[in-house]
């Protein structure tokens, strides 16, 4: 038996979350997509098996509550489409719920190696509804950035253990309307959630919103 | 005030699946709000996840919303969580599609299928700032309907609900919005007369209800002058095109399929079956329909599967054609269909296998009883022979599970006829044992009858706690071993679902008790609080066991006499007499049993075509005459 890979073109689709589609999980979002490519009727590759599903692969889960603009999606067809000439993004957005948004389709290679084993870090813009002073939330970086090692405790599997959490945080600043702007690790590697970093700064009783922005892949 | 969207951002994250309470989903109808005229809030009082699987629901959103002048919006219960935070923020029940507050409606309909939704019925009302009371409403809040198979008896939900519609919501749904658009400003009391002179709509202040001394009831009669002494309920008398774009939910919901009706009704005649009963004439879908409907869905909604639904697949004339198409058409599609409620008999194996979808959903049967004398005296007949060759059949094709259906508590039912029914399923385990080994499973599911209103059993007690207890103590002792599932009801659920199933209007008071009590989401086993309706049984000095365990009397007057399901009493009543005798009625489509439908609804039948209904076509007298074939006369139906 020859293991001709069947996939014939893989594309990738940098997707946003907003609106009522931020309390979708990610789970539920591949859901989401499977039924969405399949009314766009394209031409998708189906796992095999009895629960044949559409072989599509999510980057990086995105936690409840966040919305973002930079989620990415591969999808694996067994046929070849001009997806520019056909403009798949208008095709897509026309049959997506409300809040998804379509931000780029690439074609990348059918062979990349899997989406999630590549994501490093990802930026996140946090503003907090109720307003807090450029001071404050300066002095509350500036203590968190200061330390050499940040030691918490975590809970994973009835398991506990300590971990240093100072090497996560990439970096911490303010931009120009007040939101903090926060660039954490992501994947295997190493996980900081952005709630996570809110709670060490002490602003979790504040009502905020978290959006993701941009994802920072290691080369391929 | 902050506006309800911007609040619900705000306390969304605290909450279990807040995906429940935003809407924004494909498919959802959104309209804009200031353009359109005639508002309905349409509500299935349990959550979202529940709710969005309810097709009467999804039909009736399709039906007003196809109405240019029309929106309808979707409303479900918030769970507890939920609650807490709105009660706490001041957020009044609001529609998903647009987040208007429900009192900002004109109408809202409130589905009941099933009684053990009715304390989150009057919770939602008292979500959305209204009084629960229909009495202490007023023209200034939007009109309060609800139906579903549980309305066919009104009259425990009589102080809440202001008018029910008896039977099928398709169309009147859409004539009572346009009467509540053209009545707008006049007083409710003046719509309400109005609305109780559509067909199939009942509106329980115009009918007042004398009591003997005893509790049962003297008489129902209308108080206001032109109102039919009883109300007929409405049919389609062809069901309107299958609705296909479904909403696509954002979250995991129960079914998180699209069903297909194939067709409305039944002609088995189980007399313990409720729906069986009510939803008569039988009318079924032509394949192509269904088969474009199929086609539409995949299109419109993307959904991998698909649910063939109707009360007795096996009884739709083309199965096998359907079946046939189904296997062509879909068969490497990533499809995944289903067609439940088959006979049991080694051609459901056949049908199953073509229409594919059943490494999912396995092979689910309802036996019901397993005796001869249980199984006449429910008119349910399937011999033990035809369940171990059907087994058989499955298992030697390479299924591993095979789920029963048992229902326990029939009149007359004794420990030999359960014992029978284990005996039957170790019979059933064992032949896949020898086929498939150890890998065999049996899923055996027994529920406890419950007296339904309007079913030939409407006059017999409820089986008792100490009967049913000694019965399901039995099936656990002997079905608790490898290969083998069982599932049952609490006792206390079904005792629950008694009282309400053949409740009179004084039960209003209870319902509102309980419901102050805290009681609601009775539906869940977990939430359901027994003691709080016995408090409240016993507050509102009404007797539970009056509802339950009493046998009624031939010539009793039921608080649901004044509801007609088409069926004569007569009728009903012929049938238990004939179930104590043991005798049995073939399928109808064999012989008319006169059940009353064909005389009620005689212009309807005869402006249908033949095949349309499986009740038989009636013909003018002067064709009849002319060919005496196949047609049974009216004379004899009447």
């Amino acid at each position: 038996m020859s293991h001709v890979s069947p996939v014939v073109q893989r594309l990738r689709i940098t997707f946003g979350k907003a609106g009522p589609l931020k309390y979708t999980s990610s789970l539920d979002v591949a859901k989401i997509w499977e039924r969405l490519l399949r009314r766009a009727e394209l031409p998708l590759l189906y796992t095999q098996g009895f629960n044949t599903r559409p072989r599509i692969q999510l980057a990086m889960p995105l936690p409840l509550g966040i919305s973002s603009e930079c989620e990415i999606l591969d999808i694996s067809l067994r046929e070849r489409i001009d997806f520019v000439e056909r403009d798949l993004t208008e095709q897509l957005l026309a049959v997506s719920p409300q809040g998804l948004t379509i931000e780029a389709i690439d074609e990348v290679d059918v062979r990349a190696s899997a989406l999630h084993s590549r994501v490093e870090s990802a930026e996140y813009r946090i503003r907090f509804a109720d307003g807090i002073s450029r001071d404050a939330l300066r002095q509350k970086i500036e203590g968190i950035m200061s330390r050499e090692t940040i030691i918490v405790e975590r809970k994973r599997k009835r398991k506990r253990s300590v971990m240093d959490v100072r090497p996560l945080i990439v970096a911490l600043h303010i931009d120009e309307d007040e939101d903090l702007i926060a660039h954490l690790s992501v994947g295997d590697r190493g996980n900081m959630r952005p709630d996570h970093l809110i709670e060490l700064l002490g602003l979790d009783d504040r009502h905020h919103s978290i959006h993701r922005f941009k994802l920072h892949l290691l080369p391929a | 005030m902050p506006s309800i969207e911007s609040s619900l951002d705000r306390f969304l994250l605290q909450v279990e699946k807040p995906g429940r309470y935003v809407g924004g989903e494909y498919n959802s109808v959104v309209k804009d709000w200031r353009e359109i005229d005639i508002k309905v809030a349409l509500a299935f009082p349990d959550v979202y996840d529940l709710g969005m699987s309810n097709l009467g629901i999804m039909n009736l959103y399709n039906q007003v919303n196809l109405q240019p002048d029309m929106l309808a919006e979707r409303v479900f219960s918030p769970w507890l969580d939920m609650e807490a935070v709105m009660r706490r923020a001041d957020i009044p029940l609001y529609s998903l599609e647009t987040k208007h507050a429900i009192r900002d409606f004109d109408l809202l309909g409130i589905s009941l299928p099933y009684e053990q939704l009715y304390t989150n019925a009057l919770n939602l009302l008292d979500l959305a700032g209204m009084p629960v009371l229909s009495r202490e409403r007023d023209e200034r809040h939007p009109l309060v309907i609800a139906g579903g198979h549980a309305c066919y008896n009104p009259e425990p939900m009589a102080d809440f609900i202001d008018a029910f519609v008896i039977g099928e919501g398709e169309e009147i749904i859409v004539e009572i919005a346009q009467l509540i658009g053209r009545m707008r400003g006049q007083s409710r009391d003046a719509q309400l007369r109005e609305i109780a002179r559509i067909q199939g709509m009942y509106v329980p202040r115009f009918y007042d209800v004398e009591y003997h001394d005893d509790g049962t009831i003297r008489s129902v009669l209308p108080n206001t002058p032109d109102l039919p002494a009883r109300v007929l309920k409405r049919i389609v008398v062809t069901l309107p095109k299958p609705f296909t774009k479904f909403i696509v939910p954002n979250i995991d919901t129960v079914h998180n399929r699209a069903p297909i009706e194939i067709m409305r009704g039944c002609t088995r005649g189980c007399r313990f079956c409720h729906a069986g009963m009510v939803t008569r004439p039988v009318r079924e879908r032509p394949v192509a329909e269904i088969m474009a409907a199929i086609d539409e869905i995949v299109r419109h909604t993307g959904f991998e599967e698909i649910s063939l639904l109707s009360l007795s697949s096996s009884d739709y004339a083309w199965v096998e054609q359907l079946a046939e198409e189904v296997n062509r058409e879909y068969k490497d599609a990533g499809l995944s269909l289903s067609l439940p409620s088959l006979r049991i008999e080694s051609a459901s194996a056949d049908l199953l296998e073509k229409i594919g979808g059943t490494r999912r959903s396995g092979f689910t049967f309802a036996p019901e009883a397993a005796t001869e004398k249980m199984r006449d005296l429910i008119n349910k007949y399937v011999p033990d022979d035809q369940v171990i060759q059907t087994a058989r059949e499955v298992y030697s094709r390479g299924w591993r599970t095979i789920k029963f259906y048992f229902m326990i508590g029939h009149p007359e039912e004794t420990l030999e006829d359960v014992q029978a029914i284990v005996d039957l399923c170790l019979r059933t385990l064992n032949e896949g044992t020898k086929i498939l080994g150890k890998k065999a499973t049996l899923n055996v599911g027994v529920s406890t009858f419950i007296p339904k209103p309007h079913t030939p059993f409407q006059w017999v007690p409820q089986d008792t706690r100490a009967s049913v207890n000694a019965k399901l103590a039995l099936l656990k002792r002997q079905l608790r071993r490898g290969g083998m599932h069982l599932r049952w009801n609490n006792f206390d659920d079904s005792e629950f679902e008694g009282w309400l199933s053949r409740g009179d209007r004084r039960l209003g008071r209870v319902i509102r008790r309980a419901w102050e009590l805290g009681c609601k989401f009775d539906a869940w086993q977990d939430q359901h609080r027994h003691d709080l309706w016995l408090r409240a049984f016993e507050e509102c000095h009404l007797d539970p066991d009056f509802y339950n365990d009493r046998e009624r009397g031939l010539d009793e007057v039921f608080p649901w006499d004044h509801i007609d399901a088409a069926l004569r009493k007569k009728f009903l009543l012929d049938d238990y007499l004939m179930s104590i005798r043991r005798e049995t009625r073939v399928d109808c489509r064999d012989k008319c049993f006169a059940c009353g439908i064909l005389p009620k609804f005689a212009k309807e039948r005869s402006n249908t075509e033949d095949l349309a209904w499986e009740c038989p076509p009636v013909t003018p007298i002067s064709q009849r005459r002319a060919s005496q074939q196949d047609t049974i006369p009216l004379s004899a139906i009447g």
